[in-house]
C-alpha cells in the first residue's frame, strides 16, 4: 500500500517564478487494484504521480511505501526501490534512439547485473506476450506509435515490479490502440499488480477494469 | 561478485553503443584529438631521438678542441703553439685540423671541409675506416666512414647530402674556386657512409695540400687542434692550463658542444610547440565546448536512463568510459602514429623545421628513443583534462531528478 500524508511540492521555490503544484494531499493507494488520477492539464497528476515513484521528493509530507517512510531515503536508496518495485510507462514511449527494441528493453536491468542470457530470454518472453518479438532486432526509430508504446511496457516490466505507473498512456494513441493497452493493464490487474494511471481520456478512467478514480484540480484531491 | 562484473559489462557495452550512434561527432573529436597528439609526440620523438643521437656520435669527437682567438674571433691557429700544449701535464696527444667552409653559389649550400687525420687518410688496405668509436666503454657512433676510399692530392670524399644536391658520384669532377680566383678542380674519390649523415652530410673530406691551396693557408698555420687527454676527470682542468699557458686559445670541451646541441634541438623543439600550441588550444576548447555542452539529446538519455533505475554513478561511470575510450584510443593512435612518422618516414611532416642548417638537409633514419618521462607527460597533458572535463558536466546532469523523463513531449 502506498499513503501519501499531507504532500506539498513547490517548484522554483524563492523565486518569483514560485509555483505550488502540490497544496497538502493526504492519498491510500490500495494494492491489485487499479487507480486513475484523473484531472485537467496542470492539475498536479504527473508530479503525484512522480513523487509516489520516487522519481522525485515532495517539499513537505511523507510518502510511505508497504508502511515504511521513503521520503527521506538516500537517492541510492530511492533508486534501488524505484528500480526493483515500480515499472514506468511514460506519455511518449522514451525509447533510446540507435539500439535495437531488445536494448532497449533490457536496459532497467542492466544495473542488476542479471546474466544476460537470462535476461534476454525475459526480455523476448516480454516481447511476445505483446507480440512484438519480430522486432526485437529491430531499432527503436523503425517502430510503430503502438509498438514503441508496447515495447516501453516490456521495459517497465523487466524487473517484474509490484507496482505499474503509467503517465497518460493513451495520450498519443488512437482509439484501438488504447483499447488494446487497457487490455493489457487488466492483465495486470489479473497478475496482482497494482496500477497507477494518470489520465483525462474517458476511455481510461471510465473502462470496467479501473477500482477507483481520483479527481485532482489545482493540485488539490477533489471531493 | 559475478553481478558486479555482469554489470560493468553492460554497462561498457552501453558506452560503446553510446558512441557508435553519434558516430560523426565522435569519430571527428577522435580525428582531431589523435592529430593533435600526432603532433606533439611528433616533436617529442624527434627532437630526444635527435638529441640522444647527436650525443652518441659527439661522444666519439675530440675531448678538447684549442681554437686561437683574435678580438672574439675565431683565428688561425700558429703549429708553434703546438709544443706548449704538449707538454701540459696530463695532454696524451696533440692532433692539428684544417677544416673551413665553402660556399657553394651554384646551389646556395654552404659545405664543411675538413682535412682527416693523417692517420685515416691514403690507407688503400682500409676497407672501412672508422674515426673515433670508442669512448667510454659504450661504443660511440661513427663521425664519418670511409667506405674503402682512398684519399689522394687532388681528390675528395663527399658527405651523402652534397652528392644528392649536386646529383654527383665517384669519378665526377667537382669545381671550386680558390681563394686567389683560380678554378681548382677535384675528382670524387667516394661518398660517405649514411650512417653518420646527421653530421657528415654536408662534409667533404680533402688533402691537407688541397685545402691549403684553395683557402691560401701557410704551412706554420692550422685550424685549430684537438687534444687528448690521458685521465678524462682531468679534462677540465687541462682545458684551464691551457688557457693559462696560451691567453689567446680558447679551449672547448666535449660537454660543452654537447650542452650547444642539446640546446639548439631543444630550442627548435619548444619553437615547434609554441606554433602547435593554437592548434592545442583551439582542441582545448573544441573538448572543453564538447564537455560541457551537453546535448538535448544527451540529457534527455540521462534523464531515460535513470528515470528506468540507473543510479548516478552508473550513469557517470558510462559516460566516464565513453570521454575515456575516446581520449584512450586518440592518445594510443597518436602517440603510434607519431612513432611510425619520426621513425619510419623520417618526420617528412616537420623535416624543415626540425633539422638541417640551410639548403643541404641531412637525410638519415633516427635510431628510435622513446622516454618515458615524457610519454607519461603528453599523457597527462591530454587524456587526463579531457575525462575530468567530461566528467563535470555529466555529474551535473546526472543529479538531475529523474522526472524530467516523464516531462519530456517532444520525440
Amino acid at each position: 500500500m502506498i499513503e501519501l500524508v499531507n504532500v506539498k511540492k513547490v517548484f522554483n521555490a524563492g523565486n518569483p517564478s514560485e509555483f505550488s503544484a502540490l497544496n497538502s494531499v493526504n492519498l491510500r493507494i490500495a494494492e491489485n487494484q487499479v487507480t486513475v488520477l484523473k484531472g485537467p492539464s496542470g492539475s498536479g497528476k504527473t508530479t503525484l504521480l512522480s513523487i509516489v515513484g520516487c522519481m522525485s521528493r515532495p517539499s513537505a509530507g511523507r510518502v510511505k511505501l508497504q508502511g515504511r517512510e521513503i521520503t527521506s531515503l538516500p537517492e541510492r536508496f530511492l533508486t534501488d526501490i524505484r528500480r526493483k518495485t515500480f515499472g514506468f510507462i511514460f506519455q511518449q514511449p522514451n525509447l533510446i534512439k540507435g539500439i535495437s527494441v531488445l536494448d532497449n528493453v533490457m536496459l532497467p536491468a542492466y544495473p542488476l547485473g542479471e546474466k544476460r542470457s537470462h535476461l534476454k530470454i525475459k526480455a523476448m518472453n516480454g516481447l511476445s506476450e505483446l507480440n512484438i518479438a519480430n522486432k526485437a532486432a529491430s531499432k527503436v526509430e523503425w517502430l510503430s506509435g503502438g509498438e514503441a508504446q508496447r515495447a516501453s511496457i516490456v521495459r517497465a516490466l523487466i524487473n517484474d515490479p509490484h507496482i505499474i505507473i503509467a503517465d497518460e498512456p493513451t495520450a498519443h494513441l488512437d482509439t484501438k490502440l488504447s483499447y488494446r493497452f487497457m487490455e493489457i493493464i487488466e492483465k495486470f490487474k489479473a497478475e496482482g499488480k497494482t496500477v497507477i494511471i494518470t489520465s483525462h481520456d474517458p476511455l481510461v478512467y471510465e473502462s470496467s477494469m479501473v477500482d477507483r478514480v481520483v479527481n485532482l484540480r489545482d493540485g488539490q484531491i477533489e471531493g | 561478485m559475478r553481478n558486479w562484473i555482469e554489470k560493468q559489462r553492460y554497462i561498457i557495452d552501453f558506452t560503446i553503443s553510446s558512441l557508435l550512434r553519434r558516430k560523426v561527432k565522435n569519430f571527428g573529436l577522435l580525428a582531431l584529438y589523435t592529430l593533435i597528439v600526432f603532433i606533439l609526440a611528433s616533436t617529442m620523438f624527434f627532437t630526444y631521438a635527435i638529441k640522444k643521437e647527436a650525443s652518441l656520435i659527439l661522444k666519439g669527437a675530440p675531448e678538447i678542441v684549442v681554437q686561437k682567438i683574435v678580438a672574439g674571433r675565431h683565428d688561425l691557429f700558429p703549429v708553434s703553439y703546438i709544443e706548449t700544449i704538449k707538454n701540459i701535464r696530463g695532454v696524451a696527444s696533440v692532433e692539428s685540423r684544417l677544416w673551413g667552409y665553402y660556399y657553394d653559389s651554384l646551389v646556395s649550400a654552404n659545405y664543411t671541409l675538413l682535412t682527416p687525420p693523417s692517420s685515416d687518410a691514403a690507407k688503400p688496405s682500409a676497407k672501412t675506416t672508422v674515426v673515433e668509436s670508442e669512448s667510454g666503454g659504450k661504443p660511440a657512433k661513427p663521425l664519418y666512414e670511409l667506405n674503402g676510399a682512398v684519399l689522394e692530392p687532388g681528390t675528395l670524399i663527399i658527405g651523402n647530402g652534397i652528392a644528392r644536391l649536386r646529383n654527383i658520384g665517384k669519378d665526377d669532377y667537382m669545381p671550386f674556386r680558390a681563394f686567389d680566383g683560380k678554378v681548382m678542380n677535384f675528382r670524387i674519390a667516394g661518398v660517405l657512409s649514411s650512417q653518420s649523415e646527421l653530421v657528415s652530410s654536408d662534409l667533404m673530406l680533402i688533402t691537407g695540400e688541397d685545402f691549403r691551396k684553395l683557402f691560401g693557408i701557410d704551412q706554420s698555420h692550422v685550424t685549430d687542434l684537438t687534444v687528448a687527454v690521458n685521465n678524462p676527470s682531468e679534462v677540465e682542468m687541462v682545458a684551464s692550463k691551457i688557457k693559462k699557458h696560451l691567453p689567446d686559445a680558447r679551449p672547448i670541451i666535449r660537454d660543452e658542444i654537447l650542452r650547444t646541441y642539446d640546446s639548439i634541438f631543444n630550442w627548435r623543439g619548444g619553437m615547434m610547440i609554441v606554433i602547435f600550441s593554437a592548434a592545442v588550444l583551439a582542441f582545448v576548447i573544441f573538448a572543453w565546448d564538447k564537455a560541457s555542452g551537453l546535448s538535448a539529446g544527451e540529457r534527455r538519455e540521462i534523464g531515460i536512463l535513470k528515470a528506468v533505475g540507473w543510479e548516478t554513478s552508473d550513469v557517470i561511470q558510462m559516460k566516464f568510459w565513453e570521454g575515456a575510450v575516446v581520449s584512450l584510443t586518440a592518445f594510443f593512435s597518436g602517440v603510434i602514429l607519431a612513432y611510425v612518422h619520426v621513425f619510419f618516414t623520417g618526420s617528412i611532416v616537420f623535416e624543415p623545421a626540425l633539422k638541417g642548417w640551410s639548403s643541404l638537409y641531412p637525410n638519415f633514419e633516427l635510431t628510435p628513443f622513446v622516454n618515458l618521462e615524457q610519454l607519461t607527460t603528453l599523457f597527462f597533458l591530454t587524456v587526463v583534462p579531457y575525462t575530468v572535463a567530461t566528467i563535470v558536466p555529466i555529474w551535473r546532469a546526472a543529479t538531475i531528478d529523474p522526472d524530467s523523463a516523464m516531462r519530456f513531449t517532444g520525440e
